[in-house]
């Protein structure tokens, strides 16, 4: 067989490999808090990690217990406002929210107070009891707790690349500001530096 | 007998497996599309994903999904599809030496489709207006600014068969302004003027007018005057109303179906002195045509010298039937009709790819060709026998197989519109009617649509009107 005759059935072979080869699927349970990184894009462990490292931050800085000494012991009450994300990737801040929110309540040193949307899904519930609930088991409207502070935040980003080589920079910022005196009492940081590195060529 | 029997087996092997399914494809959703609509071509695409798209065109399946979706006003579920064919995109950065190899032993078909640079850009184009209709500014900011992530990989993998997108750097400075970031949306528009001198494109006259009027506003009359700006005398009349009104509806028209792909066979002879010749009807012009592919004689080893016959297949343009080209734009049944400009047309971009990719395809088609054809000829040598019968069947055996192997790689967005026309109505804040009317090249009437649209004080509402028909 002449060298071209030979060389085609190989490719020829490699092409049916190609061809017939079929990828499996497998499914392995993994703890909810372990660390993955797959694709290199913000994930669960980020946003997990960074709520709880920025609220642990937040609530040991001396406001806290200026605060305490202004209410006389009692804890200050937080909610939650927006978290914008600036970044250039779909982040679902939902659940950033939710680490956060959390990380405050595990805390044990605030108190928290739902958000405005939850605060309008309530009001709805209360206003149904108003006509509906027995007398007995009805909750009063006007009862509400005032949140002395808001947490509000932007995630950001930044993307260096080059080829197969890319640098992603995570910078996420809150603020927690004093309702009545828009006063802010806390800002806290925390960055995050991803390199991610593809090789162009594969078997 | 042996290599008798591989050579059947593995010829039988590849006219089974590699029909082409892009030859089909078009008339297979056209059908639908036509009589039922975006809906029945969604369903269409969905139940024949194997059949139509297959494991190696993952992109396309996403991609064709996302833009009958974003047609269907289902925006939510167009930005997810988009946001499948960006991963699939992503992950196809890693070629494999085994598919490449596959693919000159049999065609460019067997290797994952890797998505055309404006089919990348479209992407981002179609999503940004997605999160728009949504009222979603955060998610057009992120589709901006990966788009701007996008625009730059480009350039890096290919930066001489890439050009910046003035469309799209104008979609994303309207998403700037509508944030209230004034200095990156004018940073934007710089973009966009520069980008459609770059593309070879005119730039609208209506985008010129809110370019310059932004970048004086913002004070960069320096960079005014560093563009070149092709139409003269714009007035500022329509940024200026847009201001006064307070608010804007913009109208993103997609008018007509963009050019898809159709095979041209070519046949000739591969002459001694290295020269390939072949000649064949260009589907597109209807005119046969000649090329000449400059080939060397060892990239053929000691065969480099012979005269042999061979039948190629490349990629041309295909014009689709369409018939919208154009609208009238009526707010309120107030003012007189707006007429869109093109901002895009994808038609070009598809023409410039295949000229930016003819000389890269005609190589790998040739050198993928003659080396099949040779390996043909060595195989019939060496499955001869004294049974002249069996010779000949075996001769026309091998000749079917080599044929059925040559298959253009027609891969590409099947829904792309034609043309995308844009026009900004400057709008007080409150509800108003908006009166589409798509228009053919006549100007007469192919189909209306009529849209509520809320403009909030400072805002912009965006319309979109799918006519691809």
């Amino acid at each position: 067989m002449s060298k071209i005759l030979r060389l085609f059935v190989l490719m020829a072979a490699m092409a049916a490999l190609v061809a017939c080869s079929s990828g499996g699927k497998k499914v392995t349970r993994i703890e909810s808090d372990s660390v993955t990184d797959l694709s290199g894009k913000w994930n669960d462990t980020d946003s997990r990690l960074v709520a709880e490292e920025m609220i642990q931050d937040c609530i040991a800085r001396p406001w806290y217990n200026k605060l305490l000494n202004t209410k006389n012991g009692e804890l200050p009450t937080v909610v939650i406002g927006s978290v914008r994300n600036k970044s250039h990737e779909h982040i679902n801040v939902e659940t950033f929210i939710k680490d956060m929110e959390r990380a405050l309540i595990n805390s044990g040193k605030v108190d928290f107070v739902a958000n405005a949307e939850e605060r309008g899904e309530l009001r709805a519930e209360l206003a149904s009891q108003s006509g509906n609930a027995t007398e007995e088991t009805r909750k009063e409207a006007g009862q509400e707790i005032g949140a002395d502070l808001m947490l509000t935040g932007s995630l950001n980003s930044i993307v260096d690349q080059e080829g197969g080589e890319q640098v992603v920079f995570y910078q996420i910022d809150l603020q927690l500001v004093d309702i009545q005196t828009h006063k802010t009492v806390w800002i806290g940081d925390k960055k995050i530096k991803k390199y991610m590195s593809r090789s162009s060529v594969k078997m | 007998m042996k290599i008798r029997f591989s050579l059947l087996v593995l010829c039988s092997f590849f006219v089974l497996a590699c029909s082409n399914k892009s030859m089909v494809r078009y008339e297979e959703l056209s059908k639908p599309l036509q009589k039922e609509g975006f809906s029945g071509a969604i369903h269409k695409v969905q139940e024949k994903k194997d059949d139509l798209y297959g494991d190696n065109t993952k992109f396309l399946y996403h991609f064709d999904l996302a833009t009958l979706y974003h047609y269907n006003g289902d925006f939510k579920k167009s930005a997810d599809e988009f946001e499948k064919a960006k991963q699939v995109y992503e992950d196809l950065y890693t070629k494999s030496v085994t598919n490449e190899a596959a693919s000159v032993v049999t065609n460019d078909n067997v290797r994952p489709y890797r998505a055309r640079p404006f089919e990348v850009l479209a992407i981002y184009e179609m999503n940004i207006v997605n999160y728009l209709a949504m009222k979603d500014i955060d998610g057009a900011l992120v589709e901006s600014r990966a788009a701007d992530i996008a625009l730059q990989a480009l350039y890096q993998k290919d930066n001489k068969k890439t050009n910046d997108a003035g469309y799209l750097r104008y979609l994303i400075a309207l998403v700037y302004e509508m944030e209230g970031e004034r200095d990156n949306a004018a940073i934007a528009y710089y973009k966009t003027a520069k980008a459609y001198d770059e593309e070879g494109t005119k730039l609208p006259a209506e985008a010129q007018a809110f370019i310059v009027n932004t970048l004086e506003k913002e004070g960069r009359s320096d960079d005014v005057k560093n563009l070149k700006l092709p139409n003269s005398n714009v007035s500022m009349a329509l940024p200026n109303a847009a201001e006064a009104a307070q608010g804007e509806i913009v109208m993103i028209g997609y008018a007509g179906h963009s050019a898809i792909l159709g095979e041209w066979m070519l046949s000739g002879t591969y002459v001694r002195g290295g020269i390939l010749n072949v000649m064949g009807k260009n589907p597109q012009t209807g005119r046969v045509q000649s090329l000449t592919i400059p080939f060397p004689a060892t990239a053929l080893g000691s065969h480099g010298g012979t005269t042999v016959s061979v039948t190629i297949a490349v990629p041309e343009r295909k014009d689709v039937p369409y018939r919208v080209d154009n609208f009238e734009i009526l707010v309120d049944e107030k003012r007189h009709a707006v007429r869109p400009e093109v901002y895009l047309d994808n038609t070009e971009h598809l023409k410039k790819n295949l000229e930016d990719e003819r000389a890269t395809t005609l190589g790998r088609t040739a050198v993928r060709v003659l080396t099949r054809t040779i390996a043909a000829q060595q195989a019939k040598k060496a499955m001869e026998t004294n049974n002249i019968f069996l010779n000949l069947l075996t001769s026309i055996g091998t000749d079917v197989a080599a044929g059925q192997l040559e298959q253009a790689d027609l891969r590409v967005a099947l829904f792309l519109p034609h043309v995308v026309r844009v026009a900004r109505v400057p709008a007080q804040p409150g509800a108003h009617t908006v009166k589409v009317l798509a228009t053919d090249r006549n100007g007469s009437a192919v189909k209306s649509y009529t849209y509520t649209v809320n403009v909030k004080a400072g805002g912009k509402a965006v319309v979109v009107v799918p006519a691809i028909q």
